[in-house]
C-alpha cells in the first residue's frame, strides 16, 4: 500500500511538469486560435534568461521576475514580427512556422550557451514530509501550489474578464471582434506575449528538475499536448487534471500491469488520448463546437 | 475547441514525421577515395587530415562537442609546436574537419560520404548507431575508421572490422569489473539494477553478472530498466527502494535522470551504495547535485584523470590539457564530460601511430596503429595503459574501480 500511494504522489509530481507546458499551450491557444508547438523552446529560453541573471548574482525571485517581464515583450515582438504575416493566411501555415520557431529558438540557445547540461536552483528544497507514508518533496509541494494558481488564474481570466472575453473573440472571430472595435493586434501581441511570460514560470518549475538543455522540454512537450488534447483545449483546468492523470497512469501501468511494464508505458497517454478522441472529441473537459447551419 | 483545430493538430503532427522522414532519408552523394602517387588520400608531405562525425547538436551534443574539441587541442598543440614527425622522416600539420551528425545513423553516414573523398582516417566520433551506420563503407573503401568512441564490440573484431578500433572500454568492461571487486568482498551483498533499456544497460548488466559469476555472496534482488527518453525515473527507484537492497547499479547514461535518481532514493530515505557508468559518474556534473555524500559510497570506473576533480589540480597533465582544450579547441569551461579527456587521448595515440608510419598509406597507418603497447597517453590512470595489438579488445580496455570521496575520486582495491 505504502509503494501504491508512493507512486501515486511520484505521477503527480512527474505530471506536474506536463501540466505546465499545456497550460501555456492553452492560453495560446485560447487567445490566439492556434497550437503552438514553439511554446516548449521559448520557456527554455526564458529558463536561460532566468539562469543568466542568477550567475550574475541576483536572487532567484527577482531573476524569475525580470525574466517574466523579458518573456512577455518577447513573447509579443515573436506575434508582431513574425506569426503576425502568417495570421491572416492558413491557419495550418501558422502551425507549421511554430515548429521552425521551435527548431530556431533550440539552435539559438544551443549556440549561445552550448548543449551542456545547467545546474538550475530550485525556488524549493528538495526537504520531504510525509504524506499517508509517502515521502513527498517541498519541491513537488510547490510546484503543485504554483499549478493551482496559475491555473485558477487563467481559468478567471478568460471566463471572468472583458479581456479574456476580447482575447476569446480576437480568437474564435478575429474579423468580427475587429469590426467591433477591438484592437485585434495588440489583443494577439497581449495573448503571446502573456502566454511567453508564463513559459518563463514553466521553465523555472522544470528546469531543476531536467536540467537547463536546450532541448529540455522536447519530451515534456509531447506529454503536454497528449494533455492538451485529453483535457480539452479550452479548459485549463481540464488539462492540469489530464496531466496529473497521465503521470499517474503511466506510473501505475508500469509497475502493476505486467505485460506493459517500463518500456510500453510511454504509450499509455497516447491510447488514452486516441480513445478520449473517439469517444468525447472535445475533450474530456472541452466545450463542444456548435455551429449554426 | 474546435474539431477542425484536432484535425490541424493531427496534421501538423504528421508533417513532423513527414520532415524527420525525409531528413532520414537526405543522402550524400560519395566521391571516389582514389590515391594519387602511392600516397593515400588526405596526407600530403606536410598536412595529414582527419574526419570526424559526431553529435554537435540535439540531446549528445554535449559529449559530441568534446569529442571534437580534444583531438582539436591535442593536434593544435601539436601543430603549434612545429607538427607531428612522422615515421617516414617528413613533419606535417595535422587537420581536423568535423560534421554534426546529431546522434542519426543516416546523416552520420552522409557525413563519411562527404568527408571519405578528403580525408586521411575518420576518427574520434562519438556514439555506438552511427558509428555502425558507416562501418561496411569504411570497410569497403578502405577508409580507417579508429579510435571511435563506441563500447560495440565488434568495432575490435579485425576479421569483422579490418579497418576499425574502438578507444574506449567496452560497456560489459565496466560492468565486470565492478562486479568482481563485489563478489571479493567476502559479506553479502543484495544489488538492485537499473538498467538503459538498450545495448549500452544491457552491455553494463550482462557484465556485472560475469563479475559476480559463482559469487554466493552477491544476489541480484530486482532489475527494472528506464527509457532514454524518459523524463523521471521515480517509479523506478521506488519500486528498487522496496526491495531494501544495499547496492544499487545503475547503469544510466542520461545526465538529469542520474541526478534525480540519486535525488529520489534520498528523498525515501534509501541509501544504498550506488554504482554509475564512467561518462555520468562527473563529480561536478552530478555527484555534487545529486547530494552523492549521502551514500556509504558512489562506485565508478575510469581509466582518466578528472579536471574537475580537487585531486588533480596541480596534475601537470591536466594543467596542459586545460590550456590545450581553451586555447585550440575552443571549449573554455572544465568539462564535464570524459568524452573530452579520450578526444584528447585518442590524438595521443594517434601521434604514436603516426610516428611508426614508415609509408603514406592507410594501410601502413592500420599496422602502426595495431602495433603500439602499454603506451601511457596524457591524462590516463594508474593501472590503465593503451594497447592495441589484443585481437576483440579496444585501444582502452583496463578500466580501475574508483570510490567518490565527497569531492573527486580515489582508486579503490576493496569494496565497502
Amino acid at each position: 500500500m505504502g509503494q501504491f500511494i508512493q507512486l501515486v504522489v511520484d505521477g503527480l509530481s512527474n505530471g506536474s511538469i506536463y501540466a505546465v507546458l499545456a497550460l501555456a499551450i492553452v492560453l495560446v491557444n485560447q487567445a490566439t486560435g492556434l497550437i503552438n508547438f514553439a511554446q516548449g523552446g521559448m520557456a527554455v529560453f526564458s529558463a536561460y534568461i532566468t539562469w543568466l541573471l542568477t550567475e550574475h548574482g541576483l536572487s532567484l525571485i527577482l531573476a524569475i521576475l525580470l525574466s517574466v517581464l523579458a518573456s512577455f515583450v518577447l513573447g509579443a515582438l515573436v506575434e508582431r514580427l513574425v506569426m503576425r504575416r502568417f495570421e491572416r493566411g492558413d491557419p495550418d501555415t501558422a502551425v507549421v512556422v511554430t515548429i521552425g520557431l521551435l527548431t530556431l529558438i533550440t539552435g539559438i540557445c544551443g549556440w549561445l550557451w552550448t548543449y551542456n547540461n545547467q545546474q538550475f536552483r530550485s525556488l524549493f528544497s528538495l526537504t520531504t514530509v510525509s504524506i499517508f507514508g509517502a515521502a513527498v518533496s517541498i519541491r513537488s509541494i510547490g510546484t503543485f501550489a504554483v499549478i493551482a494558481v496559475i491555473m485558477l488564474f487563467l481559468q478567471a481570466l478568460f471566463l471572468g474578464t472583458k479581456f479574456g472575453l476580447a482575447l476569446r473573440a480576437v480568437a474564435i472571430n478575429p474579423k468580427s471582434a475587429a469590426l467591433s472595435g477591438l484592437p485585434v493586434g495588440r489583443l494577439l501581441m497581449a495573448g503571446w506575449g502573456l502566454a511567453a511570460a508564463l513559459g518563463a514560470v514553466a521553465g523555472a518549475l522544470v528546469a531543476p528538475q531536467l536540467t537547463l538543455t536546450p532541448g529540455m522540454m522536447d519530451t515534456a512537450l509531447v506529454y503536454a499536448l497528449a494533455a492538451v488534447i485529453l483535457g480539452g483545449q479550452s479548459s485549463p483546468v481540464g488539462v492540469v487534471v489530464a496531466a496529473w492523470l497521465i503521470g499517474v497512469v503511466e506510473n501505475l501501468a508500469a509497475v502493476y500491469v505486467h505485460f506493459i511494464g517500463y518500456d510500453l508505458k510511454v504509450a499509455v497517454p497516447f491510447i488514452l488520448t486516441f480513445v478520449v478522441l473517439v469517444v468525447r472529441p472535445q475533450g474530456l473537459f472541452g466545450r463542444k463546437v456548435v455551429a449554426r447551419v | 475547441m474546435k474539431l477542425k483545430d484536432y484535425q490541424r493538430l493531427t496534421g501538423a503532427i504528421a508533417l513532423i514525421a513527414a520532415v524527420s522522414t525525409m531528413t532520414v532519408a537526405g543522402c550524400g552523394r560519395g566521391r571516389d577515395g582514389a590515391s594519387h602517387g602511392g600516397a593515400s588520400t588526405g596526407i600530403t608531405d606536410s598536412t595529414i587530415t582527419l574526419g570526424i562525425t559526431t553529435p554537435l547538436s540535439g540531446a549528445t551534443a554535449g559529449p559530441g562537442t568534446c569529442t571534437v574539441a580534444g583531438i582539436k587541442a591535442y593536434f593544435g598543440a601539436a601543430n603549434a609546436a612545429g607538427g607531428v614527425k612522422f615515421g617516414d622522416g617528413k613533419t606535417r600539420k595535422v587537420e581536423i574537419k568535423s560534421l554534426d551528425d546529431a546522434y542519426d545513423p543516416q546523416k552520420a553516414k552522409a557525413n563519411y560520404d562527404q568527408l571519405k573523398g578528403s580525408v586521411f582516417a575518420m576518427t574520434a566520433g562519438l556514439g555506438t548507431p552511427t558509428n555502425r551506420a558507416y562501418r561496411t563503407a569504411a570497410i569497403s573503401d578502405k577508409v580507417p575508421q579508429v579510435l571511435v568512441m563506441t563500447g560495440d564490440p565488434i568495432f575490435n573484431d579485425t576479421s569483422q572490422s579490418p579497418y576499425q578500433l574502438s578507444l574506449v572500454p567496452a560497456y560489459p568492461n565496466e560492468g565486470e569489473a565492478f562486479g568482481k571487486l563485489l563478489a571479493s568482498s567476502g559479506t553479502a551483498h543484495k544489488v538492485a539494477v537499473l538498467s538503459q533499456n538498450d545495448d549500452y544497460g544491457q552491455g553494463y548488466v550482462e557484465g556485472l553478472k560475469k563479475g559476480i559469476e559463482g559469487a554466493s555472496n552477491i544476489k541480484i534482488v530486482k532489475e527494472l530498466t528506464y527509457e532514454a527518453t524518459d523524463t523521471s525515473v521515480d517509479a523506478q527507484i521506488t519500486e528498487l527502494a522496496a526491495t531494501g537492497a544495499d547496492v544499487m547499479f545503475n547503469a544510466m547514461s542520461i545526465t538529469p535522470l542520474a541526478i534525480a535518481s540519486l535525488q529520489k532514493a534520498q528523498q525515501l530515505n534509501w541509501k544504498p551504495s550506488w554504482f554509475l557508468p564512467s561518462n555520468t559518474s562527473s563529480p561536478a556534473a552530478i555527484l555534487k547535485p545529486g547530494n552523492a555524500s549521502a551514500y556509504p559510497g558512489v562506485y565508478s570506473v575510469s581509466f582518466a584523470k578528472a579536471p574537475a576533480s580537487p585531486a588533480f589540480a596541480n596534475d601537470p597533465d591536466v594543467k596542459k590539457f586545460l590550456s590545450d582544450l581553451k586555447q585550440y579547441g575552443s571549449y573554455n569551461e572544465t568539462p564535464a564530460f570524459p568524452h573530452c579527456m579520450w578526444s584528447y587521448m585518442a590524438g595521443a595515440i594517434l601521434e604514436q601511430a603516426f610516428t611508426k608510419m614508415t609509408e603514406p598509406t592507410r594501410d601502413n597507418f592500420m599496422k602502426a596503429l595495431r602495433g603500439i603497447s602499454d603506451f601511457k597517453a596524457p591524462l590516463m590512470l594508474d593501472g590503465t595503459s593503451v594497447n592495441t595489438s589484443v585481437d576483440k579488445q579496444p585501444a582502452v580496455s583496463a578500466v580501475v574501480v574508483q570510490k567518490y570521496n565527497g569531492t573527486g575520486y580515489a582508486t579503490v582495491e576493496n569494496f565497502g
